[in-house]
């Protein structure tokens, strides 16, 4: 284990900046000079009272602005809708991507044409995703609800029950070959034994599926699904395109919220407020779940 | 291996120097120049305006403004709602001036003024004296302006609400013009048939909800707030209107309609699919254009003042920054564009009036769209009322428009909601 | 062993009729969207209308309005972004995973960047852009960009080298190479498909981005997603152009995700994330 340092340097300067350590130079420098100082801004913004229309009241209120935000009942609205967004649109894409790179991995004829096209949703930005949609799901002026009467079914996307889900049924549309992406890539790197082996003893393909497959592709699912998260922990585009946070507030996400707040009410503060706490919360979570299964000092 | 990972990062680097070489990648952005506008030098100035059609009547008019002040040019920057009005929000956090002109709309007035953004233009309106007729500006729209006795920018357009309709149903079913809401609601019920909606409505959360029901809420006789400027949301007119509303909503709107927007109404009354709708005055000339979204509906729009006459007004005005370094060129701009002559100029090509005098003036008639429409347009700027005048207004407005969409999609009763919508206005503007 | 064949066959016919089924949604939008771009504003009033005389209007319009322009400044800023972040965020991600240089919280922190949200973090990178007077250009944007690729970039090149194991430097260094020279001639090639894959990511990332190219970049300094939100105008969503702007910003990338699909599966997969 330690063969790794077989290097430790006898030179005083390579003591003080060993070799780990200037590899990571650029990162720190960079993270350095372009976070350091937004994430300070933003913290100290945190503890004051900016607000850009009362420039007189600016002043320092400690933990007044965090108090204020958990006390309003929006901030919970839009912290558990934006939970339940995350969870809805990242486990249907986890299923669908893992179904669209099992049949992708099988397909023999226009691969490569097949696979193109699947990627493109990802490359479109969200803004437009979300015009395109808000049209596409139009109940009197969309294509998509004129071909459901046609089958009798009328659906009303945007209701106050099925606003949420139905943005993130376009967020499944957009990130699925994401998805797909990272777990065809895990899935050809697979070894052939353990199938074989699975094949030999009897299984069929789901229980070989299940039991086989899956478990071995746990690292890359746990990647893919912690980027996809955290990134759909951001969603914005979408409700600002379409329904504005309602009706009512049930597609008020916390990047909504946080944006309302500050660009639109002025509220510098308390938008930061928000933004830490939705931060401390987030990384709570991830270090309490993936604290043991993470590789710290020792290999 | 190392060849080849040189040569992609050579490949990326050549492709960004011909990239940016190509691109006119941000080499003059800077604010305006810092020249003084009294020199002969030329002065640029930076303005920041929403993408609207009178922002291209605008555009149209430069020409003729730099022919009669060459000294002076424009850097016109024009943008989507909320995309300007976050530039703006930035811009007030800049060390130097972003902006030399900006346009405000109303409900922005109050908190830029009195956090010191805006300059008063008191002294500059005296100095331009009769010629320039402040007076003429429709009553309503001096007084957005005018905050703790000052008067902070000049109408540029307005959006007040009128009802939108289809003159040859109307005429088919033998309807009059309504002017209660009782008849409003009779009409759009009987203009309702399997095809058509009997009114596009716009109950989307936020602004385009509150938008619409205000002028509902006039019509039952309801008030937001009350001379002092105190919400009285809370009131038995509110309740009825909001109940009325949602019955119509529910009776004769689209279905599945509760996001729409004014985007959606539009599309729907100029595609044959609505009959009426409580939208912009300046929807009309647009509707009825060959050319336009209508297409072979054109010249079948008509336009009628709200039912009950008190109109939900909103409205753009020029203002200069606090902070910006040409003043006077921007004030030469502001006047030129706004004074009498040229406001007529800008009406004529399809503006929205805001002046007395040309809603009035026959010439405006003739070129423009006729004197009915004008003498409507009049009317309804008589007495309109904009949403919120105060403090913290746009907040409010966010309140009650998240409120009024819970009731209508059916969340809260209506009671509720209307407690709830007067409750979170006096304390947003008593903040 | 018919019943095998038989059921066999089944699979297959499921499995080609979901491909199929993904393969339409995935394009039943676009279709939408090509139909939109060539209709007057007449015809995009009834978007559901698929009978129409096609107009050219709109195209004319959306290319004379510099959209090509945008177009590259986006590729500019998602190169310069990717460039940046694939110099710092490899050596690191190299350190972090063989040296395990600051343990478990440096695998942490890197992620905390990501979680603030533009709103907030766009207005201190706005001041600092004025204050060094370079307000309205792309590099205050390539720097916002920065804030969000790079942690996550970096973060997800950890595990490609989690991935390559130790012995493999320790032979090279017998051989008499310098860690350094390890690094450059044993371990990169390794992870070369990974970076492929992860400069494809990073570069999506700041493609798609609009809110930091807008209130950073100036009037000169449009990007596509920018230019493609400008047609959400007040007097209603201008479908027409913005279709057109739209494939403009879907047509070439699907040309390119056409050509580098399969480097990025080989990437992703081969050298990376297994268990």
């Amino acid at each position: 284990m330690d063969d790794r340092r077989v290097d430790t340097a006898q030179r005083p300067f390579s003591r003080l900046f060993p070799y780990e350590w200037r590899m990571m130079t650029p990162l720190l420098a960079v993270m350095v000079i372009i976070l350091a100082y937004p994430i300070a801004y933003s913290a100290w913004l945190s503890f004051r009272n900016v607000d850009l229309t009362k420039p007189g009241r600016d002043a320092f209120v400690g933990f007044d602005q965090y108090v204020t935000v958990l006390k309003q009942p929006l901030y919970w609205t839009a912290l558990t809708n934006t939970f339940i967004f995350v969870a809805v649109a990242v486990t249907l894409e986890l299923v669908l991507g893992l179904a669209l790179a099992v049949s992708l991995k099988k397909q023999k004829r226009f691969r490569n044409l097949t696979r193109a096209i699947l990627l493109t949703p990802m490359f479109v930005t969200p803004i437009a995703v979300g015009l395109m949609f808000r049209f596409l799901l139009n109940n009197q002026l969309g294509l998509v609800p004129v071909i459901l009467q046609k089958l009798g079914i009328s659906i009303d996307f945007f209701s106050a029950d099925l606003a949420l889900l139905s943005l993130a049924l376009i967020d499944v549309w957009q990130w699925t070959p994401f998805m797909m992406l990272m777990l065809l890539a895990g899935l050809e790197n697979l070894p052939e034994e353990p199938h074989e082996a699975a094949h030999v003893d009897g299984a069929n393909a789901w229980q070989t599926l299940i039991r086989v497959t899956v478990p071995m592709m746990k690292p890359i699912i746990l990647v893919a699904v912690l980027i996809r998260a955290l990134d759909a922990l951001k969603v914005f585009e979408y409700v600002y395109a379409i329904t504005r946070g309602g009706p009512g507030a049930a597609t008020e996400t916390l990047q909504f919220f946080i944006y309302k707040i500050g660009f639109g009410y002025y509220r510098l503060s308390e938008a930061a407020a928000v933004s830490w706490t939705v931060v401390i919360l987030v990384m709570a979570v991830l270090v309490l779940s993936l604290w043991r299964t993470t590789r710290g000092r020792s290999a | 291996m190392k060849k080849s990972v040189f040569r992609m990062l050579a490949l990326m680097l050549s492709a960004m120097l011909v990239l940016g070489a190509c691109t006119r990648g941000g080499s003059d952005s800077g604010a305006g120049s810092g020249g003084d506008a009294g020199k002969t030098e030329t002065v640029t100035l930076k303005v920041i305006m929403e993408e609207v059609p009178d922002t291209d009547i605008v555009l149209g008019m430069l020409h003729e403004f730099h022919q009669a002040h060459s000294g002076i040019r424009l850097d016109i920057e024009a943008l989507p709602y909320d995309q300007m009005r976050d530039k703006i929000v930035a811009s007030f956090l800049a060390p130097r001036a972003t902006y030399d002109l900006i346009v405000v709309d109303n409900p922005w007035m109050y908190d830029f003024a009195s956090a010191g953004y805006l300059e008063p233009l008191d002294d500059r309106i005296q100095q331009a004296g009769g010629a320039y007729h402040y007076e003429d500006f429709a009553k309503p729209l001096r007084d957005i302006a005018e905050v703790d006795g000052k008067v902070y920018a000049i109408p540029f357009y307005n959006y007040a609400l009128g009802l939108i309709y289809r003159t040859d149903l109307f005429e088919e079913k033998g309807l009059q013009v309504p002017a209660t809401l009782d008849e409003l609601m009779e009409a759009a019920r009987q203009l309702k048939s399997d095809n058509m909606a009997g009114i596009a409505m716009t109950p989307q959360r936020g602004y385009k909800v509150f938008e619409e029901w205000g002028n509902w809420l006039f019509a039952a006789g309801g008030a937001i707030q009350d001379e002092a400027g105190n919400v009285v949301l809370d009131s038995p007119q509110a309740r009825d209107a909001l109940a009325k509303y949602i019955q119509t909503y529910n009776e004769s709107a689209p279905a599945n309609s509760l996001n729409w927007a004014f985007d959606e109404a539009l599309r729907a009354t100029a595609g044959g699919q609505a009959a009426m709708m409580l939208s912009y005055n300046w929807m009309l000339p647009t509707l009825n254009n060959p050319d336009g979204p209508a297409g072979e509906l054109a010249g079948k729009f008509g336009l009628a003042e709200v039912p009950g006459g008190k109109a939900v007004l909103g409205a753009w005005f020029w203002a200069i920054p606090a902070n910006s370094n040409n003043k006077d060129a921007a004030w030469t701009f502001v006047h030129w564009l706004t004074s009498p002559e040229q406001d007529t100029k800008r009406v004529i090509a399809g503006g929205a009036p805001v002046r007395d005098s040309v809603m009035d003036d026959p010439q405006v008639h003739e070129q423009g769209f006729g004197q009915e429409y004008y003498a409507t347009v009049k009317g309804i700027l008589k007495d309109a009322s904009p949403l919120g005048d105060g403090p913290g207004a746009e907040e409010m407005i966010q309140a009650v428009g998240l409120e009024l969409s819970a009731a209508v999609s059916g969340q809260k009763s209506v009671d509720q909601a209307v407690a709830d919508a007067a409750k979170q206005a006096g304390e947003i503007m008593s903040k | 062993m018919r019943a095998y064949r038989a059921k066999n066959k089944f699979w297959t016919w499921v499995r080609v009729a979901f491909l199929w089924a993904a393969v339409l949604a995935v394009l039943f939008p676009y279709t939408w969207v090509v139909l939109s771009s060539f209709k007057s504003p007449a015809d995009l009033t009834n978007p559901t209308k698929l009978l129409f005389a096609p107009v050219l209007d709109n195209w004319a319009r959306v290319f004379a309005g510099g959209i090509v322009n945008n177009f590259g400044l986006s590729l500019l800023v998602g190169l310069a972004t990717v460039l940046i972040t694939l110099l710092a965020g490899t050596p690191a991600a190299y350190a972090i995973s063989h040296y395990a240089v600051g343990g478990r919280l440096a695998r942490f922190g890197i992620l905390l960047a990501e979680l603030i949200p533009p709103s907030v973090l766009v207005l201190p990178l706005f001041l600092v852009s004025y204050y060094l007077k370079v307000n309205g250009m792309v590099i205050p944007v390539i720097v916002a960009h920065l804030t969000f690729v790079l942690p996550v970039v970096t973060w997800f090149l950890i595990s490609f080298f989690d991935d390559i194991p130790r012995d493999l430097e320790q032979a090279a260094l017998i051989d008499g190479c310098t860690r350094f020279q390890a690094f450059l001639k044993v371990v990169l090639p390794q992870v070369l498909p990974g970076l492929g894959a992860a400069a494809i990511f990073g570069f999506v990332l700041s493609w798609n981005d609009m809110f930091y190219a807008l209130i950073l970049g100036g009037e000169t300094a449009k990007t596509l997603p920018v230019a493609i939100a400008g047609y959400n105008t007040f007097r209603g969503v201008q479908l027409g152009d913005m279709s057109v702007a739209i494939l403009v910003s879907v047509l070439p990338t699907l040309l390119l995700s056409f050509f580098i699909q399969r480097r990025m599966i080989r990437g992703i997969g081969g050298g990376g994330v297994k268990g």
